[in-house]
């Protein structure tokens, strides 16, 4: 009978330790979700922000015809100024 | 059933309901993060997607722009030769020596100072040729009434101006502005009315901020004009009337 009541005071200190041990994971658990609903809305906003990047192509094409000017204006001086 | 076996069982029926209890809060918390999850794997596959071209695009653009850079540094070490470096470290202090390493160039980097001799002889002389230029630079009028003749065009387009030195070397000059060096200079003339376009050329002084009106110098003589020389390049100013300035042509120093 003895035996019986050290049982029953071992599985209260194991269901204890067992409550305490649910409640920490549920917490942690917990306390990701809001972390991950934070790091989406970011998410969102960075990549809202990257819609100018397209005008990227815009600026290289400009870039592109701004040399080519360039190389023209250089070309006409050239011809213009004698050498060194 | 002793009482000792009846507690028994009830923590263990309460062990397995505290289990299921936080287990299944557990499981909830985690449908949640997946969900967020989702969410957010979402907006970074559209920066992945978003970014993915930005490199190449960037890469064509440096090489575009390297292109031109060397375009004109080459193109400005071809014209100005061995002064490439004196004019860039006239226009950028401490940045000629650099400019020299970069395009490969050795020698000394000996300032040009405010006014590039050599170049003013050359836009002088491609004004003597050219419409565009005549318009621009303008000969100084005498201070008569007496209305000056038309320079007769050169017949055969004129060579590069000579050097002021006999040896091509760049000599520096005193600039007025600096304090304690203001050497005395005549008193300007009046300043007249700007006088019709005759045809002849003159140099404007830049409007330097702070300076006084333009004073014009004596008209050469016009057999020396009429040869294609240039008669402004060959005796160097003694003021900086005149001159072609590269600082005054900078905006921002206004």
């Amino acid at each position: 009978m003895i035996w019986l009541w050290i049982m029953n005071v071992i599985l209260v200190v194991a269901a204890i330790l067992l409550v305490g041990l649910l409640r920490g994971v549920l917490g942690a658990a917990k306390s990701i979700t809001p972390t991950i609903n934070a790091i989406g809305g970011v998410g969102a906003a960075i990549s809202k922000d990257l819609d100018a990047v397209v005008v990227l192509l815009t600026t290289q094409n400009y870039i592109s015809q701004i040399v080519g000017s360039l190389a023209n204006y250089g070309g006409s001086l050239d011809a213009a100024l004698p050498d060194a | 059933m002793s009482l000792a076996v009846a507690v028994m069982i009830l923590l263990i029926v309460l062990i397995i309901a505290a289990l299921a209890l936080f287990l299944i809060a557990t499981i909830v918390q985690l449908v949640k993060i997946n969900r967020g999850l989702a969410v957010v794997i979402g907006a970074v596959g559209e920066i992945v997607a978003k970014t993915a071209p930005i490199n190449g695009v960037l890469d064509a653009i440096n090489s575009t722009l390297g292109l031109g850079s060397n375009l004109l540094e080459g193109l400005f070490v071809k014209k100005a030769g061995d002064d490439a470096g004196g004019l860039v470290e006239s226009l950028f202090p401490g940045e000629g020596a650099k400019f020299l390493q970069r395009v490969g160039r050795r020698g000394p980097v000996v300032n040009t100072g405010e006014v590039y001799t050599r170049g003013v002889g050359i836009l002088v002389a491609i004004g003597r040729t050219a419409p565009i230029g005549a318009a621009h630079v303008r000969a100084p009028q005498p201070a008569t009434t007496v209305a000056p003749e038309p320079e007769p065009a050169p017949a055969e387009p004129p060579e590069p101006e000579p050097e002021p030195a006999p040896s091509g070397r760049i000599s520096l000059r005193r600039r007025p502005d600096f304090p304690g060096t203001a050497a005395p200079e005549p008193a300007p003339a009046p300043p007249e009315p700007p006088p019709a376009p005759t045809g002849r050329i003159s140099i404007r002084r830049p409007d330097f901020p702070g300076t006084a009106a333009p004073v014009q110098r004596p008209a050469p003589a016009p057999a020396a004009s009429a040869g294609g020389g240039g008669a402004e390049a060959e005796e160097p100013p003694a003021s900086p009337e005149g001159r072609l300035s590269a600082r005054a042509k900078r905006p921002w120093e206004r």
